[in-house]
């Protein structure tokens, strides 16, 4: 099978499409022939030997894939060839034509939704309803303020928030990208290479500050949300796309009495596959009535997956981008 | 009346006893015989300006006491003269014989309660319960685990964590303050001054971590506590008696899956009523219960408050601290 192999940690750019053996399911996992891939912030920088994990070389990034069951192991009773799945690989590998999955980890994906719809869902829509559920408890009425709000995982809480019940503030670097947020169901936006974020914070929550804020960015613009939180407040770490992780001076949270909660949600799909389960029943539900829409910025051939992480890094995707295999693109 | 008196922001030895004029119950207020004063960790850090909040002075320190009511304001319903109470008084002034505040901020005393453990029954022990229920969402089960044990707060979240149900590590600098946090009910004890702290958290949770931790101190030990948290944990900011304010790489909550919630009691009170009436409720059953009930430590006379303060910001006391006039 093709594949895009990082032979050794560095640059995007070393990344090698090359055939690779296929792999052979194990008695309890599944083989699953790759439709789609969603392309991750995280997946440069895993490439890059900064991201929390590194794997062994050679290996495929990739961390969320859909696709179709094309054989199983000996003991795998819940999967049947031909099945439809969307999936997380907490071992990366997606960055293929082919993948090998533990029986019991893929969600079956439902009937009415496309390849590319599932490659485009998992990681980024099932990060923001886990933040916004289970550690921000979002509740209906609340203003939630969400930075990066036109990226892949951004567009998602815009949505997801608005589902809840939300008051959404979008926070972009750009008046085209805060008009995505908009069609995307966000109430207000804040340009913050134009306005000052404190101040339009302060103005949009009547001087109350923010109930709850998805932080994909880290960096400046966390610093300024750790002085913009309301009582009670959850400020949500999702990632740092900036590329600063902040310091915190913990007496902020005292004073203010909000709470700085971190959001790990591959390991909570790990650690509580159960409520993940529930989740991606809600997640599915809404998807399917149109409360929640993932948008394609664009599909690259797994050839180009090079240009498709770039973009990604570079910060100016409005939505997802998604990967498929060659072969797949017609 | 006699009061203990800060004219102007600097040291506790500068505090001065000297006369001062005797307040008038306002509309909506009581005047308060003060019977017992609790004295708290942040008391030494408001004379020396070091504390979030900044009364002008001259003012007398001090937000909790315990005493007789001696007069009604107009429009008082709750409480009639004589009635024994304790209370919290929010722009400070209980280093003193008398003091008057609003009738939302006191509460009748059980038939049970001294006025020395009713002084010592607001401050620290609410803000415990507050920060275990509301904030840290302590759930049965679960592993608590308690810096600074001995003092104050820290022996009120031992037996408010042993009252919700959790197990219950203290942490202390002494054996003998373990010793006494356990006579208090804790499960397990760590001396973090012969023991590594994140090895000793680990090996008492079975690898797990803590669920909740209670920090009143900051610094070091809020340093290895943020490498030492469960899954779902909560890291509760309470205070930093150590007199470092730690700062924290937010990664960390993102990596463990962890929170660090912020705790401040007084604001608490203002803004969520009802909570803090409800809390009070359930603290006085735990009280009369005797699953709750402060420990008094030392008794000091008013005119001797510096030492009394000065004793606490020592981080040597087991248990409350009490003045009387």
């Amino acid at each position: 099978m093709k594949a895009l192999v990082c032979e050794a940690y560095g640059e995007v750019d070393d990344l090698n499409y090359r055939d690779m053996e296929d792999p052979v399911p194990g008695p309890d996992e599944i083989l699953v022939a790759v439709k789609g891939i969603g392309v991750n912030f995280p997946d440069g920088l895993l490439v890059e030997g900064k991201y929390q994990f590194q794997p062994e070389c050679p290996f495929a990034p990739g961390s969320e894939i859909c696709g179709d069951v094309i054989a199983l192991g000996s003991n795998v009773g819940n999967w049947a060839i031909g099945d439809r799945l969307i999936s997380l690989t907490s071992t990366f590998g997606a960055y293929a034509e082919k993948i090998v999955l533990p029986a019991d980890i893929p969600t079956p994906m439902p009937d009415f939704m496309s390849h590319d719809l599932g490659a485009a869902l998992l990681g980024a829509t099932g990060t923001a309803h886990h933040a916004l559920r289970q550690r921000g408890q979002l509740k209906a009425g609340e203003t939630l303020v969400v930075l990066g709000a036109a990226g892949g995982t951004g567009t998602a809480a815009v949505q997801i928030g608005k589902a809840i019940g939300a008051k959404v503030v979008a926070v972009c670097s750009s008046d085209k990208k805060l008009a995505f947020a908009k069609e995307q169901g966000a109430d207000i936006g804040i340009n913050y290479s134009k306005e000052d974020l404190k101040a339009a914070i302060k103005e949009h929550t009547d001087g109350r500050g923010a109930d709850v804020v998805y932080d994909v960015v880290g960096g400046d613009a966390f610093d300024v949300c750790s002085r913009s939180m309301a009582w009670n407040g959850r400020l949500l770490v999702v990632g740092f796309a900036s590329g600063r992780i902040p310091e915190l001076p913990v007496n902020l949270t005292l004073v203010k009495g909000y709470s700085v909660v971190g959001v790990f949600w591959g390991q909570f799909t790990q650690n509580e596959p159960e409520v993940h389960a529930a989740n991606m029943r809600e997640l599915f539900a809404w998807v399917k009535d149109g409360t929640v829409t993932p948008i394609i910025d664009t599909v690259y051939p797994l050839s180009k997956g090079i240009d498709a992480i770039k973009y990604v890094t570079g910060r100016n995707v409005m939505g997802k981008v998604i990967i498929k295999p060659d072969e797949e693109i017609s | 009346m006699k009061a203990l008196v800060c004219e102007h922001y600097g040291k506790v030895d500068d505090l001065v006893y000297r006369d001062m004029p005797n307040p008038e119950a306002g509309p909506g207020q009581v005047l308060v015989d003060i019977a017992a004063i609790g004295v708290n960790f942040p008391d030494g850090l408001l004379v020396e300006g070091k504390y979030q909040a900044k009364p002008a002075t001259p003012f007398m320190p001090g937000g909790e006491f315990s005493g007789t009511i001696a007069a009604l304001g107009e429009g008082v319903k709750g409480f009639a003269v004589g009635d024994k109470i304790f209370g919290w008084h929010t722009s400070y002034g209980a280093y003193a014989e008398q003091v008057a505040v609003a009738e939302e901020d006191i509460f009748k005393m059980t038939p049970s309660m001294s006025f020395e453990q009713g002084a010592a029954l607001l401050c620290a022990t609410s803000t415990s319960h507050y920060a275990l229920k509301q904030r840290g969402q302590l759930k049965p089960g679960e592993t608590l685990v308690v810096l600074g044990a001995a003092g104050g707060a820290g022996l009120a979240a031992v037996q408010i964590g042993k009252a919700m149900g959790a197990k219950v590590i203290a942490v202390c600098s002494t054996d003998e303050k373990i010793a006494f946090a356990k006579s208090q009910g804790a499960d397990e004890g760590i001396n973090y001054s012969t023991e590594d702290l994140k090895a000793a958290i680990k090996e008492r949770t079975g690898g797990h971590g803590a669920d909740v931790v209670y920090d009143a101190v900051g610094g070091d030990a809020f340093d290895v506590c943020s490498r030492s948290m469960a899954w779902n944990g909560r890291l509760l900011i309470v205070g930093f008696a150590s007199g470092r304010i730690p700062t924290l790489p937010v990664n960390l909550t993102l990596v463990k899956g962890y929170s660090v919630v912020g705790v401040f009691w007084g604001t608490f009170t203002k803004k969520q009523p009802e909570d803090h009436a409800a809390n009070m409720v359930e603290l006085l059953q735990w009280f009369e219960a005797g699953k709750v009930v402060p420990v008094i430590d030392k008794t000091f006379a008013l005119s001797d408050g510096v030492k009394a303060i000065q004793y606490v910001t020592g981080r040597n006391v087991k248990g409350k601290v009490v003045i009387k006039p």
